[in-house]
């Protein structure tokens, strides 16, 4: 189908009129049906305060595309938000199966489209680089084909190469969680960093439509002074939630652990949809927002899961 | 000395078939049998062939940590990018992906991987069970398998489990190719090169007759399980009566391996005996 430009547009969803914005906010710039890319890597760094308030605010028919997706998944999966994932990977790693995106793709109410892990992370180049199509030449003989009408054998126009066209990732939202950002949108990356914070920067830069949610806001010259790690400056973002521990109960380098006791909470109540359904009620739905989410949890405990990654 | 167990007989077998100079890749499994055969064993193969005829292999562990010192850690990590990680010690972190290598371009020799089922032409399956649409389980999805099994350049496959319903005739979902066809079929779908080298399981190790396409038993580790093989084996093996024991380590190796690669049972000393 020939596109009248090539470029793609800078806004389709309207921006806030300011960066900075509440939780509630930045989640009702996800519609219905909207195409989402989630930062974080398998159960690392995921932006879960944001995941809830996209439960608190039933949002549905959700499309995630992924790489290697974990309990952000399987959350909107359990709270009826999603309706397919397009990834390589859909688990909780040593906490085992993803219980609910499991149960919803067996009864056929949750499509998961399954990429190899390393085109999963192509895909997201290809968006980064405005490309239409990732050339792959190691498919032939999978599954994966038989199942993915959107992917296209051909051959190498050059070499004559039997390849195959792979689809970009092509989020239209975006939504990472970063340590820390200025009021003006400018995000700072950590100085030591790790593979799923440097995937996420792939991850923001695949879409115009970025939110991030941050550990802290902080001033425009803090940011001055760590210019090397405003690695998404104000002009790439549309709006930032100020979210203290809001990857939890996922961990953020440097700053919090994983919570190993609510991960096991999580689990046991993947087990059934009435018993998810009330865990959302208690831990998603029953608390007004973050903060009362936080409150839930209790200082004790969250102080109790902070990292010390400098000193 | 006592006798070699199961981990350690597969350990040097797997040890023995490394190259000097190769790079190998091994993911972090979690799960106590699945780490021991997905994580443990090959990060112990590796190090003793470090110590013997590789000095210059490289251990890419969990795909980017290069040659990290195990000998600091108390407990292996069991996440791939937790702070535990972060701080071993090691030659070269990867961080960005593309970073230190290239996977497209081979330069990981070889890789381990599992999976719920592998079939006769070495193909396996991690993504369902059943059909795709209406899976009876859904599984964890291709993960880096089809990368495995094409762009490395060969493939170790290690399971933890010997049973039929995990070595079967044909897998229900290809997320890893084997064979089909032999060499030219997977020629005529593009992928000239890699493929399974070896299907470890704790009873014994396949290989594969790639020009036909069809695996094969290379040795058994104990001898008393042969007349069992068939049975727990859901594909026919017509090379039990003549496959040969997995050699038994010496006792240098042994010593080598108990003392000096794994001397607080870090790897292999939680392995439950077979």
């Amino acid at each position: 189908m020939a596109s009248a430009s090539f470029l793609p547009p800078r806004r389709t969803i309207p921006f806030p009129d300011r960066k900075v914005v509440t939780m509630a906010e930045a989640a009702s710039l996800v519609p219905d049906g909207a195409r989402v890319a989630i930062g974080g890597f398998a159960n690392y760094q995921r932006p879960m305060a944001f995941v809830r308030e996209l439960v608190r605010q039933r949002r549905r028919d959700l499309t995630v595309v992924g790489t290697v997706s974990g309990i952000e998944v399987d959350m909107l999966a359990g709270a009826g938000a999603l309706k397919k994932v397009e990834t390589s990977y859909v688990g909780l790693e040593k906490y085992g199966l993803a219980r609910n995106i499991r149960r919803r793709n067996e009864a056929g109410t949750v499509e998961i489209v399954d990429y190899p892990e390393v085109l999963s992370f192509d895909r997201f180049r290809a968006s980064r680089e405005n490309l239409t199509f990732w050339p792959s030449a190691y498919l032939g003989g999978t599954d994966i084909l038989t199942h993915n009408p959107d992917i296209k054998a051909f051959d190498c126009p050059l070499t004559g190469r039997k390849l195959y066209a792979v689809p970009p990732a092509d989020p239209e939202v975006v939504v990472i969680h970063a340590g820390a950002a200025d009021e003006a949108g400018n995000v700072l990356w950590p100085s030591r960093r790790l593979m799923p914070q440097e995937l996420d920067l792939d991850t923001a830069q695949s879409a115009e439509m970025v939110i991030v949610t941050v550990e802290k806001i902080v001033s425009n010259q803090f940011v001055r002074r760590n210019p090397t790690l405003n690695m998404l400056p104000a002009y790439r973002t549309a709006a930032i939630v100020e979210a203290p521990c809001g990857a939890h109960p996922t961990p953020t380098l440097g700053r919090f652990v994983i919570d190993d006791a609510h991960m096991q909470a999580y689990v046991a109540a993947s087990a059934s949809d009435e018993a998810f359904d009330a865990y959302l009620d208690e831990w998603v739905r029953g608390t007004a927002d973050h903060a009362a989410y936080l409150e839930k949890l209790g200082a004790a405990h969250v102080m109790r899961l902070q990292e010390i990654a400098t000193i | 000395m006592s006798a070699a167990t199961i981990p350690e007989i597969i350990t040097i077998a797997l040890a023995k078939s490394f190259a000097d100079h190769e790079v190998g890749f091994t993911g972090l499994v979690t799960g106590a049998a699945a780490m021991l055969y997905g994580t443990s064993i090959p990060l112990a193969a590796m190090m003793f062939a470090k110590l013997t005829h590789a000095p210059n292999l490289t251990i890419l562990l969990a795909g980017w940590s290069h040659n990290p010192d195990l000998a600091s850690l108390a407990a292996l990590p069991d996440q791939e990018f937790d702070s535990t990680l972060l701080d071993l010690p090691c030659e070269a972190q990867t961080v960005r992906y593309p970073g230190q290598f290239s996977f497209k371009r081979g330069h990981v020799d070889f890789g381990f991987s599992s999976g719920v089922q592998l079939d006769v032409t070495g193909s396996l399956n991690s993504v369902v069970i059943g059909d795709h649409a209406r899976p009876k389980v859904r599984l964890v999805g291709p993960i880096l398998q089809p990368e495995h099994m094409t762009i490395f350049r060969r493939e170790y496959v290690m399971l933890p489990h010997h049973t039929a319903r995990v070595l079967v005739e044909k897998v229900d979902y290809v997320s890893g190719v084997g064979y089909p066809g032999g060499l030219a079929g997977r020629a005529a779908l593009g992928i000239p090169e890699g493929g399974p080298e070896w299907v470890v399981t704790p009873e014994c190790i396949f290989d594969f007759d790639k020009e036909a396409g069809r695996i094969r038993l290379r040795s058994i580790h104990r001898e008393e399980r042969r007349g069992e093989l068939a049975g727990v084996t859901g594909f026919a093996l017509p090379d039990l009566e003549d496959a040969p024991a997995t050699p038994e380590p010496t006792a240098e190796e042994l010593d080598l391996l108990r003392r000096v690669v794994d001397p607080r049972g870090l790897l292999l000393g939680r392995a439950p005996e077979h």
